[in-house]
């Protein structure tokens, strides 16, 4: 019965994807640059992504936060580009551009109107071929990226949650440094360590070029060899770590202390790579505990009990075997002892008892919902395009990877809770006020 | 041959050279642009129930799903001292209704995978189409028949109390409710602050009188944008709420809020900011639809609007000042606002704001060049074109024509007016909406750092101290120190030394075993503390038993345990904080072992007026002791604690103190800096000279 249920909703899944494939060409240069081309006419813009398959994940230990720096330093500008231009460029063009660094990946796009897709191209092959790496930049962007950690971590309520959560979790594996690294490092190293930087991993093998909406083709397929096939692809093989972590040997209980009103309760587990078949019922398990108001958590911790103003969990999608968070943040007066109870309890139910077929049917309702709005913008189809490439291999799961989380079946997920959400493998974190 | 070779290697040499120039010469200019694409805006269709409700429809089928936005147009009205009313009745709206739980709704909306919120302003939901029957349904049930339990209201205005709390340590929260109250005042809707006091007036009551009074069709819009017709979504309007019933709103005016006179600076003094929140803004008149607009916003694009704008150039790009720097000028129907700002270093405040300053008389007084014009009207017109590809854009075009009353092609000519505006323009806007001299400057950032900086910045030459609401906070009274008493330093450690029993009996103390109790989230922790011969050291705290850390000194080496971290072992100068924490009493060494004293000057500890003793050991470590002037008794002592980067100031105030063999001892210990709370510590028990054994300090590996 179990199965031809889930027959039946897969069918009625793929009939509304009948409207909404994603249609696309995909080649290789012969410099091994992957090539992905999403044609769009909504409007008459495009969008020019280059993904690196390089993040912090390929830093030294004593090198961190490099590559979040180069994200930075690679609006710097390039042989053919003066200091300060690369952006001006851009604006010009009535386009807007930006670019993220995580574990895994450092992601730049040019959202350009189409008549400037040329000048798209033309921009993210000086940053593959000849980007500007020099002191200058290099002093700049040290003190910017400063800046930015205040803004966004130290000074931020939680705002160090991940790094703590991280680094407690992982012993050898580069997940246990952030993304935005050890200013420590960024000080110590050579403007010669940047440039290597930038040797290693800025490569046309190392990336995906992603070009969605407004265009034909066969133009832009044109386009590309003309600015990216005589950059020259890596001599030597790539870095790409392969740390495997001892189990953890938990549960590891740790306080943190911060500038914060509210305690709040932080439980980490470590959760499988991302694309692999338990990452799939590891996000129907966290949808089960957390999307929306009828979720496990958030009903029982929030609407219930009261324990928390807000309670969640989730995982990090991350190439190596990763982590996932559930926390409440505590409501007034509240111990976080009692949050992490409640929590623990709702982590032990999945694991004793199946869930119902008609909360099954809940949340493959919600993975649809999800799957539709993803592909509401062309800039997020573009990064969908890369990203699927990259990480899973095949670009084609933008329309395929429905169907993985609608094959999760609800024993799977409840081998999941009890494989995953182990107190072995659990980190328990008390964050407190600290004293004024 | 040789020529010949010579000829060959040389026209081969000049080949290639061109070859590569001929392929690479492309990527020394940027490539031109193609011809500019027509940018079309999508149409979107108006209609009116009988009851007033007027529906803007906006079709797109790219994607199976729609969205239902009732918005209500609520009146200016002031909240007084219920601020935050309508968040809460807003909130409470989805909360049940006479037929259906709280529990019940949210259950209906995920099981379709949907969204539905509702606030002050309306109720929105989002879902793929083959479920907007279901949504709809929800939606005007929740109009009709909201039922406002108790329960629910009781958990949410708890919740809001909390929300409300964890503010107070965002700092970026904290500087936009100081910028909205400078800029408004508090005699304005717009200025009124949601405070715990507030949230804690509101009654039930006020909630469904907020639903009756302002929730009415007349002044309400359904907007629908998506997979739907237009005639569908015109019916399904009249079946989910054409029976709401028409009423009428009341309006209300109040007095626009005025700039400063001349630059006021507010700090708001966050000890603990590792970074400044530096705003600049003031009210100023400019009404959607205004004339100015579209030239006024490439004014701002060129000052601040984006990463290409001076301000960033400046203050990032060039000084490397902060992580971010923008500016914005923002229309409203009843009072817009100017505001620039951002994140900074704490050392560089004032020469950020110098910089924040000057571009803005900059802007005034010189030109734009002819390239700054053109890639601003350029950023403008690709922002503009890059938002239609939401249907949602169109949806809030149609939204502000109606209800701002603007032409019905306001929006097709937009490019247009973009386009004509020129150098002469610009001046123009920056001389009537930039005025550098009247501005609301606010910091919040660590004051001690910060505020003897930004005074020359007021043009009362002061800072004026605010609240996280940014009301002024009246300069506390200084302590009275009329006549300051001053003693030798060394007198003073003599005073205490006998005040609680003399050298004679300190000096035959050979051990002492003290355990305390305190509680902390609601747990209890002992400590235990035993100090042998001033060498040997066990300090250890525990819950239930457990023993949480503990830390062994036996005189020449120690051990650091603590739980869930690797037992720690430390010797010679790594180990002399352990040394100095078996000194039984340490002030009886001061002299012999060199240690340097300075009398401060005096303060009161509670109440109490001391002297503050700075004491600098021999390996160059501070404490501040406060001994009592009138009892010789020690109040406080004070030490900055460093580990790698962080530091914390750990505080110890000393009270209660009894007799215990002769000797006076404090019973009660506070310690702040170390916790989260300060930490009240309980002496259970102190035993002198109780012939501690030796083993007790064994360490072993």
């Amino acid at each position: 019965m179990e199965k031809v249920l889930s027959f039946l909703l897969f069918l009625i899944t793929t009939g509304v994807f009948g409207q909404t494939q994603i249609e696309f060409d995909r080649f290789t240069l012969d410099n091994g640059l992957k090539v992905i081309l999403h044609e769009d006419h909504t409007t008459p813009n495009v969008v020019i992504s280059v993904l690196y398959h390089v993040g912090s994940k390929n830093e030294k230990p004593d090198r961190t936060g490099f590559a979040h720096f180069f994200e930075h330093l690679m609006f710097e500008g390039s042989e053919n580009i003066a200091r300060g231009e690369y952006d001006k460029y851009v604006s010009r063009a009535g386009g807007a551009l930006n670019a993220y660094t995580s574990q895994d990946r450092t992601y730049y796009y040019e959202f350009l109107p189409s008549n400037y897709l040329e000048l798209g191209l033309w921009l993210e092959s000086e940053r593959m071929k000849h980007a500007r790496v020099d002191s200058k930049g290099i002093e700049t962007q040290r003190a910017v990226v400063k800046e930015e950690r205040k803004q966004r971590m130290d000074n931020q309520p939680y705002g160090t949650l991940m790094e703590q959560v991280f680094v407690r979790l992982f012993n050898n594996h580069p997940y246990k440094w952030m993304p935005i690294g050890s200013m420590e490092h960024l000080d110590a190293a050579s403007d010669e360590d940047y440039k290597q930087f930038y040797k290693d991993f800025y490569l046309p093998d190392n990336a995906v070029l992603t070009i969605a909406g407004d265009m034909d083709r066969n133009v832009a397929k044109k386009l590309v060899e003309k600015y990216f096939a005589t950059i020259p692809k890596s001599s030597k093989p790539i870095y790409r770590p392969s740390i495997k972590e001892e189990p953890l040997n938990g549960p590891k209980r740790d306080t943190v202390y911060d500038r914060v009103q509210l305690p709040a309760l932080i439980i980490g587990h470590r959760t499988p790579s991302q694309g692999s078949t338990d990452f799939y019922a590891m996000e129907m398990l966290n949808t089960l505990l957390s999307n929306g108001n009828s979720s496990r958590i958030y009903r029982s911790l929030v609407d219930e009990k009261q324990l928390a103003i807000q309670a969640g969990s989730f995982q990090f999608p991350l190439e190596d075997p990763g982590l996932g968070i559930s926390y409440g943040i505590a409501n007034m007066g509240v111990e976080l002892t009692d949050i992490e109870k409640a929590i623990v309890e709702q982590i032990e139910k999945v694991q004793n008892e199946p869930i119902s077929d008609l909360e099954l049917k809940k949340l493959q309702n919600q993975i649809e919902n999800q799957f539709v709005n993803q592909l509401s913008s062309v800039e997020g189809i573009a990064e969908n395009l890369a990203v699927y490439e990259t990480h899973y291999g095949d670009a084609s799961l933008i329309n395929t990877e429905i169907n993985r989380f609608l094959a999760v079946t609800k024993e799977d997920i409840q081998r999941v809770a009890k494989q995953y959400f182990n107190e072995k493998n659990r980190l328990v974190l008390f964050w407190l006020p600290k004293a004024k | 041959m040789q020529p010949h070779k010579f000829s060959y290697l040389f026209l081969f040499f000049i080949f290639s050279f061109l070859g590569v120039n001929a392929q690479e010469e492309f990527r020394k200019t940027a490539p031109s642009a193609g011809p500019a694409p027509k940018i079309e805006i999508g149409n979107y269709n108006l209609s009116k129930l009988k009851n007033g409700l007027q529906i803007i429809v906006v079709e797109n089928h790219k994607l199976p799903r729609v969205s239902f936005q009732l918005f209500v147009d609520v009146p200016l009205h002031l909240e007084n001292d219920k601020a935050g009313l309508g968040s809460i009745a807003g909130s409470l709206l989805s909360a049940g209704t006479k037929t259906k739980t709280k529990a019940q709704i949210d259950e209906s909306v995920d099981f379709i995978g949907a969204s539905l919120n509702t606030s002050g302003n309306g109720i929105t939901a989002s879902s793929l189409s083959k479920h907007a029957d279901v949504v709809l349904d929800l939606m005007s049930d929740i109009l009709f028949n909201a039922s406002f339990p108790k329960e629910e209201f009781d958990k949410l205005i708890k919740q809001t109390l909390s929300g409300l709390s964890s503010q107070k340590d965002d700092p970026g929260a904290i500087s936009s409710e100081i910028s909205g109250r400078l800029r408004y005042g508090n005699k304005h809707p717009y200025g009124e602050t949601t405070t715990e006091k507030s949230i804690q007036n509101i009654l039930i009551s006020d909630c469904i009188k907020y639903k009756d009074d302002f929730f009415k069709p007349g002044n309400s819009y359904l907007i629908v944008v998506g997979d739907i017709t237009n005639a569908e979504a015109i019916a399904k309007a009249e079946k989910y709420f054409g029976a709401w019933k028409k009423g009428s709103v009341k309006i209300q005016k109040f007095p626009d809020p005025l700039p400063p006179v001349g630059n006021q600076v507010y700090v708001y003094d966050k000890n603990d900011a590792v970074q400044t929140v530096l705003s600049l803004t003031y009210p100023l008149n400019l009404e959607p639809g205004d004339a100015d607009i579209t030239a006024v916003s490439v004014m701002n694009q060129i000052f601040g609007g984006g990463s290409s704008s001076r301000l960033f150039k400046n203050i990032r790009e060039d000084k490397g000042y902060t992580y971010g720097a923008y500016s914005s000028v923002s229309p409203n129907e009843h009072i817009g606002y100017f505001t620039a700002g951002a994140n900074v270093r704490n050392a560089v405040t004032d020469s950020a704001l110098t910089e924040f300053l000057s571009e803005m008389k900059a802007i005034r007084e010189g030109n734009v060049t002819m390239e700054e014009l053109n890639a601003a009207k350029a950023e403008l017109s690709g922002r503009f074109g890059r938002g239609l590809e939401q249907p949602a854009t169109i949806a809030s075009f149609a939204l502000n024509i109606v209800r701002y009353k603007l032409p019905a092609d306001y929006y097709n000519t937009y490019l247009q007016r973009l386009s004509a505006v020129d150098a002469n323009a610009v001046k123009a806007m920056a001389l009537k909406y930039i005025h550098p001299e009247k501005v609301f400057i606010s910091a919040v950032g660590k004051g001690s750092d910060i505020s003897s900086k930004l005074a020359r910045f007021d043009n009362e030459n002061k800072v004026r101290l605010v609240d996280n609401y940014g009301n002024l906070l009246i300069p506390k009274l200084k302590m009275e120190t009329t006549s300051e008493i001053k003693m030798e330093p060394a007198a003073i450690i003599e005073k205490y030394i006998k005040a609680i029993g003399g050298k004679e009996i300190l000096s035959t103390v050979k051990d002492v075993t003290t355990e305390m109790t305190a509680t902390i989230q609601g747990m209890q922790l002992s400590m235990k503390n035993v100090q042998k011969d001033n060498l040997k050291l066990v300090s250890s705290v525990s819950m239930n038993n457990m023993t949480l850390s503990e830390q062994i000194f036996d005189g020449t080496k120690g051990k650091i345990t603590a739980m869930g971290q690797p037992e720690k072992f430390v010797e010679g100068d790594d180990a002399s904080e352990l040394l100095d924490e078996a000194s039984i009493f340490p002030e009886l060494f001061y002299g012999e072992k060199g240690v340097k004293l300075e009398l401060v000057g005096n303060e009161s500890v509670n109440g109490v007026d001391c002297f503050k003793l700075l004491i600098t050991d021999t390996k160059g470590k501070i404490k501040s002791d406060f001994f009592a002037v009138d009892s010789g008794l020690k109040m406080r002592s004070t030490v900055t604690e460093k580990a790698g980067e962080q530091s914390a100031t750990i505080i110890r105030e000393f009270g209660d103190y009894k007799l215990v063999s002769n000797i006076l001892f404090p019973h009660k210990i506070v310690i702040k800096g170390a916790m989260p709370a300060p930490l009240d510590a309980m002496v259970k028990s102190i035993l002198v000279n109780g012939q501690v054994s030796d083993d007790l300090f064994k360490i072993e590996k």
